[in-house]
């Protein structure tokens, strides 16, 4: 009896745990000690404003690997984001500066994110190629979109209305930072509360099961490469809005900083595994160390190398400390 | 006179988490002995080989060759220790060639860097002379029929010098002629020393090869027998532990049809299939591997797609697009292959649970966790899953657990016909009678219940009606006295591969 209750109702603390994993702790104490490193050797590395500037620092790649996390969870891969992001930050750019309403610019440079993501969707779902080579060829696809569309040339000047929307900030924080914590927000709750969530994770962790259970695979593979585009867009209205400028070139290699922040996060490139707290954490970690490295005038050959360190160190750490699982 | 026995196990036993899978396992096997090793499934024959050829590590006892105690760490280490094993599952790379086959992992090179091929042919088709000197070493192996890559395998065990060869179920998709030549060949193999251990469930054959047997049941040795003096029906009461009384049947069948199968065909296996499935109704599909059984279900539970024929579900007919469309019209497959079609091994059993139900769950955005969890607690009692661990991922669940969530995720969703692929494969024997008992208070219940088998007694025990598929077509339908085992396998075997004379007794049944 006490079996059927306790099942009904959860171990006393269960909740917590099943929301803040194993996992996700250990990220965060890696993410403690980096902090703790930079903060015995860089002065002034603790300032509310250093700190304010390491979220700020963190939030593009955040809200990328937020979308990259959730491809990743479905078994695929999105290597497109960055110019993705590149052509949702010139067209919205470019109709900025023909005088198109603010809103309309925006809505206009997100919905070419979700177009992105729609084609790479079908092409893995429906047409069944491979997440790699899909994202491999509509990365260079979409960037040539971007420079043709420009002319190879940046839009500069964007106006001050537009900077503005997302140059605020609330509660003392910059917006961009608020934006990505909603973001992050609403990926936990698909993720943990919704069908689509539960289907995610099956779908990853075994397409033929969940296939033969009932799960809408193209459907949910689709949603995902969506919503990954649909992210990488808003992160490109997010800088361009910071630079006031949108370069064609935009976003070079930022889908190898998002699976990064997915991975230290306890994302499995296997699929069916990951997590959205973990892959914040693992954003957070990544701009720490960049803030803490810069701060402390090292070049930034030597950053390329701690950043490719702290990759594998997670990655050992997880080998090592759960088995083949 | 005493011989020092080719092959002795001593007080082998071994423990998984929370399963004894053998307890004390001693037995002997002479040189040039062919000897049976009989038992039903989950008597712990497949563990025994397994500790055999190197794959487990027996926690207690040893095996011994030639009077010397042997301890393998790996296949490697009883390949060389003159192990052979020839797989139910042939474990060969279709694509490469017969002789690279008999040379994998351990190719023939000159200079220790570039790979003989030649010489790699010429010595396989040395060894292959031996048996069988038809089969070309230069083909793909994926080019051959089943009984010549099992051939392939035994020439290779003769390439290496192998003391003992072990087969595990060699001829469960064997016709009657490729058997008698698999026969001579172990034969051949007993006169030139080597002593063969052969693993079956099919008495006869075991009688017609094997000089002595041992049967085990539930992880322990029943007894060590010459077969020359025991009749088949002793043999059976010590692998069942009991004289076959067959557990009565009782049927829940009632009048009402609730799916009908009209005329099947997919683009593969599956021909012109039809048949009725009532109410309360335990349908059992037999046949050989390859027969279409599998793809039958498949087709039922919108896996796969018709070619032609319908379906129809209480009267009205349904096209089954996918497995959703069949779960919407109350239709759930429990797949053969747990691990690849089953569970989402990461996930918990609540998760695995609830994936075909989320429309019920989520009735608008989110799930509803209070009314999930209420749910999965009822369901999975009732399956009486052990241990009651909903959160748990559901890889860490022994296969009969594992089979228990899958059934309870078809009761969430509030299937009613339920379609089983070999239901207890890979299960030990408890489990399997709970197994079995859940099958039948399903029917009871009123669900409609159809049970693809190999295991003939399986089949017998728990089917009202049994439908014998043969190369992708209904056979032969069989109920009441005409349902036995010797019946089923007179129509599952094909035509073309029968010996003459053998009747077509029973078809006016259907």
């Amino acid at each position: 009896m006490s079996d059927i209750s306790q099942a009904i109702t959860g171990r006393p603390g269960a909740a917590f745990v099943s929301r803040f994993s194993m996992r996700d702790a250990g990220t965060l104490i890696g993410l403690v000690v980096i902090l703790g490193f930079f903060g015995a050797l860089v002065p002034g590395f603790f300032a509310e404003r250093n700190l304010i500037n390491i979220l700020q620092q963190s939030s593009i790649n955040a809200c990328l690997a937020l979308g990259m996390t959730l491809v990743i969870i479905s078994g695929g891969i999105d290597l497109s984001v960055g110019p993705t992001a590149a052509l949702s930050a010139v067209i919205s750019a470019s109709m900025l500066m023909a005088g198109a309403p603010i809103p309309l610019a925006i809505a206009a440079g997100l919905a070419i994110g979700l177009a992105g993501g729609l084609v790479n969707g079908i092409l893995v779902a429906h047409v069944g190629l491979q997440p790699f080579i899909v994202t491999l060829g509509t990365l260079s696809t979409y960037r040539a979109l971007a420079l043709i569309y420009t002319g190879g040339n940046p839009v500069l000047g964007l106006p001050a209305d537009f900077r503005a929307v997302f140059n605020g900030s609330l509660l003392g924080l910059p917006l961009s930072v608020v934006i990505v914590a909603m973001v992050a927000l609403v990926a936990w709750i698909i993720l943990k509360k919704t069908p689509f969530g539960e289907y995610l994770l099956a779908v990853g962790g075994n397409e033929e099961a969940a296939y033969i259970a009932g799960v809408p695979i193209a459907r949910t593979k689709i949603a995902a490469y969506m919503i990954s585009g649909l992210l990488a867009a808003l992160a490109a209205q997010i800088l361009i809005g910071r630079l006031g400028a949108a370069e064609p070139i935009l976003g070079n290699l930022w889908e190898l900083d998002a699976i990064a922040a997915a991975a230290i996060g306890g994302a499995s490139l296997m699929g069916g595994k990951g997590s959205v707290i973990g892959t914040i954490l693992g954003a957070v970690v990544l701009g720490s160390m960049r803030n803490g490295l810069t701060l402390m005038n090292v070049q930034s050959f030597y950053q390329l190398l701690a950043t490719g360190l702290i990759i594998l160190a997670a990655m050992l750490i997880d080998r090592v400390t759960r088995g083949r699982g | 006179m005493f011989e020092i026995p080719r092959l002795k196990f001593e007080g082998v036993s071994k423990v998984f988490p929370g399963v004894r899978a053998l307890s004390d396992v001693s037995f002997a096997i002479g040189a040039g002995e062919a000897h049976g090793l009989l038992g039903e499934n989950g008597a712990g024959k497949s563990t025994l080989l397994r500790i055999l050829s190197g794959v487990y590590r027996p926690t207690a006892g040893h095996i011994a060759i030639d009077g010397k105690p042997v301890a393998f760490a790996n296949p490697v280490a009883a390949r060389q220790a003159g192990i052979a094993m020839i797989h139910q599952e042939l474990q060969q790379v279709a694509r490469l060639s017969v002789a690279q086959n008999m040379f994998l992992g351990q190719p023939l090179t000159r200079s220790g860097i570039f790979v003989a091929s030649r010489e790699q042919e010429r010595r396989a088709a040395e060894a292959l002379a031996a048996i069988d000197p038809n089969i070309d070493p230069a083909v793909p192996i994926g080019t051959l029929k089943v009984a010549q890559r099992q051939i392939v395998e035994i020439a290779r065990a003769l390439l290496n010098r192998a003391k003992v060869v072990a087969m595990d179920e060699p001829t469960s998709s064997l016709t009657p002629a490729e058997f008698e030549r698999l026969a001579e060949v172990i034969a051949g193999l007993a006169r030139d020393g080597v002593a063969v251990v052969y693993v079956s469930h099919k008495l006869d054959e075991v009688f017609g090869i094997c000089r002595r047997a041992t049967i085990m049941r539930d992880g322990v040795v029943v007894d060590s027998v010459d077969l020359a003096d025991l009749p088949e029906k002793a043999v059976v009461a010590m692998m069942v532990g009991r004289e076959l009384a067959q557990e009565k049947h009782r049927s829940h069948k009632s009048g009402d049809v609730r799916l009908t199968a009209r005329s099947l065909s997919s683009a593969t296996k599956v021909r012109d299939v039809s048949f009725d499935l009532h109410r309360g109704e335990l349908l059992g599909i037999a046949g050989l591997v390859g027969s279409g059984r599998t793809e039958l279900l498949r087709l039922l539970a919108g896996a796969d797609r018709l070619s032609s024929g319908a379906i129809e579900i209480d009267g009205r007919s349904v096209r089954l697009s996918s497995p959703r469309d069949a779960i919407a019209a109350g239709i759930g497959l429990v797949p053969e292959e747990r691990k690849r079609e089953g569970i989402v091994p990461l996930r918990s059993i609540i998760s695995n649970m609830a994936l075909s139900s989320m429309k019920v769950f989520a009735p608008r955005v989110l799930i509803d966790n209070r009314r999930l969890r209420r749910v999965a607690a009822e369901k999975m009692q009732r399956v009486n899953l052990r241990p009651f661990l909903l959160d748990r991922p559901i890889r860490l669940f022994s296969g009969g657990n594992q089979q228990k969530a899958i059934i309870g995720r078809w009761l969430a969703a509030g299937t009613r016909i339920l379609l089983f692929d070999e239901p207890t494969r890979g299960i030990d024997v408890g489990a399997k009678a709970e197994i079995y008992h859940l099958i039948e208070e399903l029917a009871a219940e009123g669900h409609s219940v159809i049970v693809v088998s190999s295991e003939l007694p399986e089949v017998i025990r728990l089917a009202d009606r049994v439908l014998v598929m043969r190369e992708g077509t209904v056979a032969a339908e069989l109920e009441g006295t005409d349902l036995n085992e010797h019946a089923i396998a007179a129509h599952a075997i094909p035509q073309s591969k029968r010996q003459p004379g053998q009747a077509d007794a029973g078809r006016a049944s259907a």
